[in-house]
């Protein structure tokens, strides 16, 4: 089968053949206007049958999260399961759980368009939106830690009445500048793009309510060509100002362990390593999330196969250098000839939480090399369940690091066995219902896709394109 | 998104004049070398370890690029994967036979090879038996048959492409940068372990083999935009070439800038704040003398001024400007390894005296490296000339119903006219 050619300077061009013809961004030539339907209508239509159940049962779960944050001040952190030798337990696993689930989404709306990839367009929306949530999440967890909950307001660098200062020497202070910095700046990040958008709303709106608020949050956005280079130049500021933060973030996570001499915790690779695995499993919760989001509404042609695929290989990627970090940390302990160290990781492979080790490696390392066959890809339920084994696997791993390393102490008379408590195991339930709590009124409320990028990567807005607008029958 | 200049435009370049550059550097680089030889073997031991690392870091950098092309199916590194193939190819039979004389003088660059008493040492008896003689020598063999083995093999599909254009080459390729970028970690890991970190063999990081890629990418990514330059400036590619290249190897080499400095300052901060002994005598030796600085040269010119310099979108397209930009990558990388290999043998300082014989080794190997990549070159067409991707790769819209993609689109004004649509089915 003879393929299109044509000579340009000199040099003889033929089309791809039909397996290597890249699929487009948006299926079936779906125009510009199509796409405002599309996504805005998610929110213009009647609540779905399904919203309102999965809404109450969050909004139920975030209900029992509060109750147990209550319980927790009143009663003091002996609710939990923590004690000698394990001071850290579900709450720090927890934590960094969910800042690590957070990831995607920056890197989504900030690394992947300094790099320009077009394909970020459909999912960075939803997966900024569960960042900012995911970082809510988070944030709960160490400040009930601190026990006399009151006094968080310590960390901040205030001049107080007691003339105490932080201790900026602590990686837990590093924390709270690095947490709230990124949460901010994602806020920002967010809503700046959503301001286009919350404009079509806005113009679309039938009830005087929803043209006032969606008026009031889109900020007399008229779509001038003023605003756009104002938008644009702000958006290319913020994704700078946001890509060092998605590392800087995790990075600071990783140095509250790396920085002290604990076997285990003490290793040089955390701050890369960590990075990866953060960015490793929020992909895993976005797959998660978006999978089955493109079919209940309707968003096949904008989320397709070639974005979950991508999102796949990114999974495999990032899970694969989580698996050489793994690799590295046993090989060094080998090779370091550090007998605690050696110690360390048998205990992890072989000790009492030996289950939780091996979760771990089969979930973030073993599992995702499935990722390397198109068809496992391309085949929605397989690609669903492996995202949700990636975050188990995630899960766990947090654990390995918090729990294994703490539960053997140098000497055995300081040797414990962590087990949560039902208080422990409740309060992150719940956080499950603030996260879903805030996605649902999300995805009710606002458009989940960026509608005014994805606009920008179809064929039908580039007039050199053979669909481009600029041609008279073009498709709109 | 602003619209970046197009690259400096300037006459045809006319290289005839620097032919015989290599051959000098041959000549020059191989009598110093040979005087190094004579009067202090020791010291040529370790500068001729240093030309080595600097140049397997260019012809690993290659490899990874190679590798990364094919990984992320990338478009507009079309033109400059094939001289990145041809650098990726020196390994063998070159890189292995300046193998050669590390091998031989092993015993001069790794103390733990005079130690015969390996149980009063524990921090080597640990290590047995990777840390022994055949340990090395195989683990060293091993990886350099498995580089030559996914240079060669990728290098061969893509020829095979030249000819045949067949969608099973990029599908081979691919298969081999799946299982390479595997083994690719893996046996740089253990190279750099063995022939560099070996050197104290008392110390460790997990970081180690992580920071030696970070640095080597970075200066490969110099290298590439400059033969990428010099390519489009002699016309030898111009025919292929989009501002992008340009635009995307500078990105990297920001990127690359960044992580770096991210990678070594991890490393540093991590062992700096924890204090112990293991470790930071590592870092302690490197703070006496003038190895201080030889540290701020790195800590300011290896992220710093780089990171300055590559800030700006225009700048990344503009010759003059990345030009010392691209030499300043082979100086820094310079002083980065003799920071890592030099403090064994000189811990009072960086040997100043001796970098004449540095700068020897490092031309003869260079010398030889150049010749045979310009005889590479010069046997095969100097880009994939039936490489799918290469309509992308030129910036236009592929020849049929289908859009571009992987950030060709937002530069639609420099765009051709679309191709005729597929009809000859």
């Amino acid at each position: 089968m003879a393929r299109a050619s044509k000579t340009v300077n000199g040099v003889q061009l033929t089309a791809p053949p039909q397996e290597l013809v890249r699929e487009p961004l948006v299926a079936n030539q779906r125009g510009l206007g199509w796409l405002s339907d599309a996504v805005a209508g998610i929110s213009e239509r009647p609540t779905p049958k399904w919203w309102w159940p999965a809404f109450l049962t969050s909004l139920g779960l975030m209900t029992v999260c509060f109750a147990m944050i209550a319980y927790l001040m009143s009663t003091g952190v002996g609710v939990w399961g923590l004690g000698h030798p394990v001071m850290w337990g579900w709450a720090i696993v927890n934590f960094v759980w969910w800042i690590g689930i957070g990831h995607a989404g920056t890197l989504i709306s900030a690394i992947l368009f300094l790099l320009r990839q077009r394909w970020r367009t459909a999912v960075n929306r939803a997966a900024e939106a569960m960042t900012i949530f995911a970082v809510m999440c988070a944030g709960i967890f160490p400040v009930i830690h601190v026990g006399r909950i009151w006094f968080a307001w310590w960390l901040f660098p205030i001049p107080n009445a007691n003339s105490i200062w932080p201790q900026f020497r602590s990686p837990l202070m590093w924390d709270v500048f690095a947490v709230s910095t990124y949460f901010t700046v994602s806020l920002l990040f967010w809503y700046m793009g959503l301001i286009p958008d919350l404009a079509v709303m806005r113009d679309r709106a039938k009830t005087k309510l929803k043209k006032f608020a969606y008026g009031l949050f889109s900020l007399g956005w008229l779509g001038a060509n003023r605003h756009w280079s104002n938008y644009e130049k702000a958006y290319l500021l913020l994704a700078g100002l946001s890509t060092p933060l998605v590392l800087s973030v995790h990075s600071i996570v990783s140095l509250d362990f790396s920085v002290s001499q604990l076997p285990g915790w003490h290793t040089t690779i955390f701050p890369p390593y960590f990075v990866a695995g953060a960015v490793f499993s929020g992909f895993g919760m976005v797959l998660t999330l978006l999978i089955p989001l493109r079919k209940m509404c309707g968003l096949e042609d904008v989320i397709t196969m070639r974005h979950i695929e991508l999102m796949c290989k990114v999974t495999l990627a990032t899970g694969t250098i989580v698996g050489y970090a793994y690799g590295m940390e046993v090989f060094i302990a080998w090779y370091s000839g550090n007998p605690y160290e050696q110690f360390a990781f048998w205990n992890r492979a072989f000790g009492p939480y030996w289950w939780s080790y091996w979760i771990m490696l089969s979930c973030n390392v073993f599992i995702p090399q499935l990722f390397w066959f198109k068809k496992v890809r391309r085949n929605l339920a397989v690609v669903w369940v492996m995202s949700i084994l990636v975050n188990v696997g995630m899960w766990f791993e947090r654990f390995v690091i918090v729990v294994t390393s703490l539960n053997r102490d140098f000497l055995p008379a300081n040797w414990g066995y962590y087990v949560p408590t039902w208080v422990d195991i409740l309060t992150y339930v719940g956080t499950f219902g603030l996260f879903f709590t805030f996605f649902l009124l999300f995805l009710r409320f606002l458009p989940i896709v960026a509608i005014a990028e994805v606009k920008g990567v179809i064929p039908q807005a580039d007039p050199h394109h053979p669909l481009g607008g600029a041609k008279p029958g073009a498709h709109h | 998104m602003s619209a970046p200049k197009q690259p400096s435009q300037t006459p045809t370049l006319d290289l005839s004049r620097w032919r015989n550059v290599p051959n000098l550097m041959m000549g020059i680089g191989g009598a110093g070398a040979l005087l190094g030889l004579i009067v202090n073997p020791t010291q040529f031991a370790h500068s001729w370890l240093l030309g080595f690392m600097f140049c397997l870091s260019l012809v690993m950098g290659a490899l990874f690029l190679v590798i990364v092309h094919h990984l992320f199916d990338a478009g507009w590194s079309v033109p400059i994967r094939r001289f990145c193939e041809h650098i990726a190819n020196l390994v063998f039979p070159w890189m292995v036979a300046f193998f050669v004389p590390i091998a031989l003088f092993a015993p001069k660059l790794y103390s733990w090879m005079d130690i015969k008493d390996r149980a009063g040492h524990p921090a080597l008896e640990a290590k047995y038996p990777l840390f022994t003689m055949g340990g090395f020598y195989l683990v060293s063999a091993l990886c350099f048959a498995v580089w030559w083995w996914l240079a060669k093999g990728l290098r061969d599909a893509s020829l095979e492409q030249d000819r045949t254009g067949a969608a099973e080459c990029t599908h081979r390729m691919r298969r081999y940068a799946g299982g390479g970028i595997v083994l690719f970690a893996f046996t740089l890991t253990l190279a750099v372990i063995l022939w560099m970190k070996g050197m104290m063999y008392e110390w460790f990081s997990t970081m180690y083999g992580v920071y030696y890629f970070a640095g080597s990418v970075w200066m490969t990514l110099g290298t590439v935009y400059l033969i990428t330059m010099v390519l489009k400036r002699n016309g030898t590619l111009a025919a292929v070439l989009h501002e992008h290249q340009f635009y995307f190897i500078g990105s990297l080499m920001f990127a690359f800038t960044v992580f770096y400095a991210y990678i070594h300052f991890s490393q540093y901060f991590i062992i700096w704040n924890a204090n112990v002994p293991e470790e930071t005598f590592w870092y302690v030796l490197r703070e006496q003398g003038t190895w201080w600085y030889v540290g701020m040269i790195i800590i300011f010119g290896h992220f710093f001024l780089p990171f300055l310099a590559l800030l700006r979108i225009d700048l990344k397209l503009t010759f003059w400007w990345m030009t010392p930009i691209c030499v300043w990558t082979w100086l820094m990388h310079y002083f980065d390894l003799s920071f890592n290999i030099m403090p064994t043998l000189h811990p009072d300082g960086f040997p100043l005296f001796w970098i004449w014989l540095d700068l020897a080794c490092l031309a003869l190997m260079v010398g030889l490296l150049t010749r045979a990549f310009l005889a590479n070159f010069a046997r095969h067409a100097p880009f994939p000339v039936k490489d799918p991707r290469l309509c992308e790769a030129m910036g236009l819209i592929a020849p049929c119903a289908s859009p571009i993609s992987g950030g060709e689109m937002d530069e639609t004004d420099e765009l051709a006219d679309a191709l005729p649509q597929t009809g000859a089915k």
